[in-house]
């Protein structure tokens, strides 16, 4: 096929359109520059996000991952996004910042990797985010270092699943506070966009927020870069990168089943932690480290769940909505965990259940007669990256003739150990909290670690400022570049990262 | 079916607590027909049979291989697959084909049996088949408002 060309060339063309890519697309358009996001998927609109798991299942990468290993990972659901806005758009939305030991494991355990930054190079990033996205929060937050400001909004109201976990954790001890979450407690102006409403209890956040209430990236970076004129073009797929020499010169792609390139003097790879690694490696670029692929990482995502006796509506109220980071650092073990409370949509709960414990038949059907019952909590653990851990490509072509990801994931000690602490601590939370019938539901959340930041150019893909270190135009800026995997869910981190990234490029 | 049930049902999906993207795609799924186009007769006919054991239903009411069938037909993934099987046009090929030849006409206990043998045997296929079996049965609006789950009914938001 030959490939329309555009002779339009754009300053910067930004791969994905999630917390990696948006934030950075904004500063960038703001700036000035002439800028274009390809996103591969679709724009989904508020009004057409409906309240139903499977409609919503638009919202996952549907291409087909193959996962090997001792503990596979599943895809295809919260940890896989696609279209305007990407991940964000299913994000749960808590977004705790890291607190600063995280970012030196190494120097604390001998073992896992620090970050080539300080927790100084984010906070600024911190302080602005919390205050753009509208973050709601507790007015004093138990953890981390001061912060210069109090969250922008009030917390959010608790659902069943929080006020249980706050009664199991006062029982045993363990503090707990409301949740910084990125859904609006009061309506915000946002720039470009207009204004968000209030968060409605809806509790489909990872199904995507129909009201404007969640901060996704489609509601709050995009619409700002595109007031500042930058070019959002969906559906979308890249395919390849053209080069010359060690200079990436443009982008080919395709769009409405036709190949289609454009040119740029600077690209920004942003597509996650699987599709930057695919993308690179099928040309082997910037790899002369060859980590790219390396290091996948997940955090240990244990779920515990259980049946009260009163009724929970576990699909009411925001999900993410209790924290505690009590267990942020644990005997015995490298890095520690933190503890959130979560919610339950039917279909999603129903089907993990039938995965996790095996049960079908009248036995299932029991279960399920209980569902309004059920609350649930989580853990985000520490996930360390191990040799063999990661992603390479398969022979195995997909429907464009691309060779699909393997992805090899096995826990270590440390991500064994810390499951087990967890779902004893969770277990003991929620009987506590009067819950009985419990069940555990083993997990490893997110996608990281695939194309990693570092300070030695052997043993990183990128540098600090999240510049290749093999080709001179080349950023990448997403889940792929964490060395570690923080003890906290990654988007906040992930955005910061995006516009530090976006002000180093502007600096030159 | 309880025909009250269905006309309470109706009645809620076009009121004004159902916002008209979760009305669109419910009232479709409630009356949603299918045709074979992928499975052979003998294999939807095992299917039927073995859906009905592993998340026991009326046919009548809603068609769970239905969706199966129309996915495959595709070629859809369900965005990834455990390494250890095969890529298969129709990856529930291994199961059916381990059940016994009269496995219709057993009595339910009896298959229920085999099944869990065949659940050991095939533990990732099985455990695929399960969990899509679940997703459709529990997207039903019918089987959810049985369960006691009116979610979709949240156009005009929550007090907690």
């Amino acid at each position: 096929m030959t490939p329309r060309t555009q002779t339009l060339r754009f300053d910067a063309v930004v791969v994905g359109t999630g917390a990696g890519g948006a934030p950075l697309l904004s500063r960038l358009a703001r700036a000035g520059l002439k800028v274009l996001a390809l996103e591969a998927g679709p724009v989904h609109p508020l009004s057409e996000m409906a309240t139903d798991e499977r409609t919503q299942e638009k919202l996952f990468w549907k291409d087909e991952r193959i996962s090997s290993g001792q503990d596979p990972i599943g895809f295809g659901r919260n940890n896989s996004g696609i279209g305007v806005g990407g991940s964000t758009l299913h994000y749960t939305a808590y977004v705790p910042r890291v607190q600063p030991d995280d970012l030196k494991l190494r120097t604390e355990f001998g073992v896992g990797q620090d970050w080539p930054l300080e927790y100084s190079d984010l906070e600024p990033y911190y302080d602005e985010l919390e205050h753009f996205l509208g973050i709601s929060g507790p007015e004093h937050y138990p953890w981390g270092p001061p912060r210069n400001q109090s969250y922008r909004h009030a917390a959010l109201p608790l659902n069943a699943a929080a006020k249980a976990m706050q009664r199991g954790c006062a029982a045993l001890g363990i503090r707990t506070s409301s949740a910084p979450n990125a859904a609006l407690s009061a309506p915000q102006e946002q720039e470009g966009y207009g204004v968000r409403h209030a968060c409605t209890n809806r509790g489909f956040c990872q199904a995507g927020c129909s009201v404007g209430a969640k901060a996704s990236v489609d509601v709050t970076f995009l619409p700002l870069a595109v007031k500042g004129g930058a070019e959002i073009r969906p559906n979308s797929f890249v395919t390849r990168f053209l080069l010359e020499g060690n200079r990436i010169t443009g982008v080919e792609y395709l769009r409405d089943g036709l190949l289609e390139q454009v040119f740029t003097d600077t690209l920004f790879l942003c597509a996650g932690a699987i599709e930057t690694p695919r993308l690179l490696l099928m040309q082997n670029l910037a790899n002369s480290s060859g980590q790219v692929g390396r290091n996948f990482m997940a955090h240990v995502g244990t779920q515990v769940w259980g049946r009260f006796e009163e009724e929970t509506q576990p699909f009411m109220g925001i999900p993410g909505s209790l924290i505690s980071e009590d267990t942020h650092r644990l005997e015995g073990m490298v890095g520690g965990y933190l503890l959130q409370s979560i919610g339950a949509m039917p279909v999603t709960y129903a089907s993990q259940y039938a995965r996790g414990t095996g049960t079908w038949g009248k036995k299932l059907l029991e279960h399920m007669s209980g569902y309004t019952k059920v609350a649930g909590i989580n853990v985000l653990g520490e996930g360390l990256p191990y040799d063999g851990n990661f992603l390479e490509l398969s022979p195995e072509l997909d429907a464009r003739g691309l060779p699909k990801p393997i992805i090899h994931y096995s826990n270590g000690d440390n991500e064994k150990k810390m499951a087990a602490h967890a779902e004893k601590l969770m277990r003991d939370i929620w009987t506590a909290a009067g819950a009985h019938d419990l069940w555990t539901f083993p997990r490893g959340a997110h996608t990281l670690g695939t194309a990693r930041m570092g300070q030695d150019s052997r043993s990183s893909v990128i540098n600090r400022d999240c510049k290749s270190w093999d080709l001179e135009n080349l950023y990448i800026c997403d889940n792929s570049i964490f060395p570690s995997s923080l003890s906290v869910n990654p988007a906040l981190t992930q955005m910061a990262l995006s516009l530090r990234t976006a002000d180093v490029f502007l600096k030159g | 079916m309880d025909p009250s049930e269905k006309a309470q049902l109706l009645e809620l999906l076009e009121s004004n607590r159902v916002t008209n993207a979760t009305r669109r795609v419910l009232l479709e799924r409630l009356n949603q027909k299918f045709e074979r186009q992928f499975f052979s007769v003998s294999h939807l006919e095992l299917l039927r049979t073995v859906a009905l054991r592993l998340v026991p239903h009326d046919p009548l009411e809603l068609d769970l291989v239905g969706p199966i069938d129309g996915r495959l037909a595709h070629g859809d993934s369900k965005g990834w697959r455990y390494a250890d099987l095969a890529l298969e046009p129709n990856p529930y090929k291994s199961l059916l084909e381990a059940l016994p030849k009269d496995f219709l006409q057993l009595e339910g206990e009896v298959q229920d049996s085999i099944l869990e043998g065949v659940q050991k045997e095939f533990p990732r296929a099985f455990e695929d088949l399960l969990a899509e079996l679940v997703e459709i049965y529990y997207s039903h609006p019918l089987v959810q408002v049985r369960i006691g789950y009116y979610g979709f009914a949240d156009a005009q938001g929550w007090t907690l």
